[in-house]
Parts: C-alpha cells; sequence; structure tokens
C-alpha cells in the first residue's frame, strides 16, 4: 500500500501548524513503535510534562481495551497519544472517555466529515461501522491525575483493512473527513485542547449535550456485556451526567459504568 | 452491601486474623469481630452519611492511627468500575498474595468507560489478601487488596 506523497506524517508541518494557533504541544513523530499508549505512559512514570503527544506511523503492538488489539496499516490510519495532567482525583475525571470522543467527533466535523455517530463509551462510528477508537490510562495519586489518551482513526482503505479486523470498519475519507493527516492531527489537538480544560473545570455535563446528538443508538434496543454484572438488556435512552450509560431495563432506568455494547435484537 | 461482598469481608478478617474490621461505604457502615466464644459478629450500623475524600488523607500526625500498621492496609477503589488483576484477560496477574510490593507499584487495575486506572500499592509490604475476584465490579471506597 503507498502512501501518497502529500501525506506523511511530518513533524515539522505539524510543529508550524500548532505554532499558527498558538498551541503549545510538542508532537514527536516516530516511524514506528509498539504502543504510543505504552510509551507515553513509560514517559508520565518517569516525570513527562503536562501537554506533550506522539505519533506514530506504524504502532506493531497498538492496544484496544482491555488488551483488544488495534490494527493499523501503515498510512492508512491515524494513531497518536496525548498526555494531560489533572489536577484532581481519578473519580472526577468520570466521563473524560465520553468528553474525549465529542472532541474527536468537532474535529473530524471540522475537516469535513458528516454523519459522524457516537458508541458508548466513546467509538466513533460512520453508519454503524466504526471510525475509530479512543482508549485511556491514568495514573492517580491523591491529589492528581495523568491520563495518556490514545486516539486510532481509520483514515483510508477501511474495507482492506474490515477483513483483518474481522468486523466492518470505516474511514474517515467515505466520512468526508479531507484533510491531510497532518492536518487532522492538529485539528485533533486543538479540539483536544478546548474541551479537556473544559472537562477539568466542569466535567461531563457541559458536553453531554452534544454528547446526545451524536448519540448512534439512542432509543434503540441495546445489550450490554461483561463489565462484571449480569448481561444486560434495554433500551438506551442515553447517558448520565458522570458518563454512565442509561439503560431502561424493566420498566427501570439503571447505569453502567463498564462492558461492552452491542445492538440487541428488535 | 451485598451478601457477597460481606462473605468475602468475613473470611478476610478470620484469615488475616485482624481482630476487628469496620469499613464505612457512604451511609452503610459495617463492623466484623472476630469473638472468642461466638466465631464471628456482624453488625450492621446506620452511620450518618459522611463522605470520605477520594484518598485517605496523607498528613496524619494529630489523627491516631486506627489499626497497628502489621494489621494491613487496604487499597481502596478510587472510583467506580470494574476490577481487573490483569492488563490483559488472561495475562500475569500484577501480584499475588504474598508478594512482596513497592510502594508505587502496579497491582491491580479499574476500568470505566474505556479509562483503565492503575492502582499502585500506596505502601511497601506484602500482599495480605486480594479482596475482589477479576473483572467483579467494584464500588467508590471499596477496599480491593490489604497490605501488611
Amino acid at each position: 500500500m503507498s502512501i501518497e506523497p502529500s501525506d506523511l506524517i511530518h513533524g515539522e508541518a505539524i510543529a508550524q501548524a500548532l505554532e499558527m494557533f498558538r498551541l503549545n504541544i510538542p508532537v514527536e513523530v516516530l516511524a514506528q513503535c509498539p504502543s504510543t499508549n505504552a510509551l507515553l505512559l513509560e514517559r508520565a512514570r518517569m516525570g513527562a510534562p503536562h501537554a506533550s503527544a506522539i505519533v506514530c506511523e506504524n504502532q506493531t503492538a497498538g492496544r484496544g481495551r482491555r488488551g483488544s488489539t488495534w490494527i493499523s496499516a501503515t498510512g492508512a490510519s491515524l494513531t497518536f497519544s496525548l498526555l494531560w495532567r489533572f489536577g484532581s482525583t481519578v473519580s472526577a475525571l468520570s466521563g473524560l472517555s465520553l468528553a474525549v470522543a465529542v472532541a474527536v467527533a468537532r474535529a473530524l466535523e471540522a475537516q469535513g466529515g458528516a454523519q459522524i455517530e457516537l458508541k458508548w463509551p466513546n467509538d466513533l462510528l460512520f453508519r454503524g461501522r466504526k471510525l475509530g477508537g479512543i482508549l485511556i490510562e491514568t495514573l492517580s495519586s491523591a491529589d492528581s491525575t495523568v491520563a495518556v489518551i490514545g486516539i486510532g482513526l481509520n483514515v483510508r482503505n477501511a474495507p482492506a483493512l474490515g477483513d483483518r479486523v474481522g468486523h466492518q470498519v470505516a474511514d474517515l475519507r467515505e466520512a468526508g473527513a479531507l484533510g491531510s493527516r497532518n492536518e487532522l492531527l492538529v485539528a485533533q489537538l486543538l479540539q483536544l485542547s478546548q474541551v479537556l480544560p473544559t472537562f477539568e473545570k466542569h466535567g461531563f455535563a457541559p458536553l453531554r449535550e452534544e454528547w446526545l446528538a451524536r448519540h448512534a443508538w439512542q432509543g434503540r434496543r441495546v445489550r450490554l456485556s461483561g463489565g462484571g454484572h449480569q448481561e444486560a438488556e434495554g433500551e438506551a435512552i442515553g447517558v448520565a451526567e458522570d458518563g454512565a450509560l442509561l439503560l431502561q431495563v424493566a420498566g427501570e432506568v439503571r447505569r453502567y459504568y463498564s462492558g461492552e455494547l452491542s445492538l440487541g435484537l428488535a | 452491601m451485598d451478601l457477597r461482598k460481606l462473605k468475602k469481608l468475613i473470611e478476610l478478617v478470620q484469615e488475616s486474623g485482624i481482630a476487628e474490621l469496620e469499613i464505612t461505604e457512604g451511609e452503610e457502615k459495617v463492623k466484623i469481630v472476630l469473638g472468642g466464644q461466638a466465631p464471628r459478629e456482624v453488625s450492621y450500623l446506620q452511620a450518618p452519611a459522611v463522605h470520605l475524600p477520594a484518598v485517605a488523607p496523607a498528613p496524619a500526625a494529630s489523627a491516631p492511627a486506627t489499626a497497628p500498621a502489621d494489621e494491613g492496609h487496604a487499597v481502596k477503589a478510587p472510583m467506580v468500575g470494574t476490577f481487573y488483576r490483569s492488563t490483559t484477560p488472561g495475562g500475569k496477574a500484577f501480584v499475588e498474595v504474598g508478594d512482596n510490593v513497592q510502594k508505587g507499584q502496579p497491582i491491580c487495575i479499574i476500568e470505566a468507560m474505556k479509562l483503565m486506572n492503575e492502582i499502585e500499592a500506596d505502601h511497601s509490604g506484602v500482599v495480605k489478601a486480594i479482596l475482589i475476584e477479576n473483572g467483579q465490579p467494584v464500588e467508590y471506597g471499596e477496599p480491593l487488596v490489604m497490605i501488611g
């Protein structure tokens, strides 16, 4: 698979664009690494400063939730991680992954994307197929938390990728987000640098309406499995102000914090 | 507090040799006393709604310690979520009972909404007990691992 010459990830172009927006986030570009999240987490442990990012052309051991592998093909995806330090405990960060999903969706829309929907807690969908995912790993102490926010997006050639990942995927080109990967990355960092401070100050509540406006399965019958509780099936009626999934089960509204969501039988 | 959790706590008290264990969770308070005659006594008390800080406050100079250090110290859940003992399903557990751990060493993970929070040992010592089964839900402030 060849990369269009104009779409190489280019550290200098990214730095220039970020400077234009007065965004002070150093971005390191790597040709190959096992996992940008793992690398940044290791640096966080060593005291890496607030707001730095790593973007990698070829992740050899990309991580999804609970060890599921994130598969990306060279040039066909954009995978990066952002280190962000919060002056609050991890319990105050409830809903962070939904807030990040709002930032990612906003950035894609700024790049021309349309009909981008969210699946709880933070998958990005286009026409029901997965466009990208987010994995957040945190280290917390008594009064602060460092978060490593990993984002993976399919940029092009998703059908070819679909065979390898075993389920239907979509890509940004189909969804109308046509910027180069450098532009897409800068757009992501811009939105994250706006959303994360809002989140730190006010939590997920002010972003909730925006998340719900993009909710893929609002009112649909869904099934939630794993997460340490019995499998639940009910109507997805939205999300709470702390990001919990709200399901109407047997006439009662229940809140869930973990689990894999899928569409239930109608 | 459900029966499963109570049973686990009782087992913990029996195994650890702790004479008395008292846990406050929201408005519920449970006190388990290991008696000489009766094998155990469990009392349920309605506690006033006292909200504990996320993590036990560090400056303890003025506060008398509630238990001698050798009875072990509970590492508590800083958030609601699912408890995992390893980074990947079926992977090697961070710690096992009897392991020596250093302060700052990762001992488990709590996941909620695809946010994986690594929990570190807040004391150096020996892992006395792992109170939660892998993959089970935990509440805020729930004891996870005893380090003594």
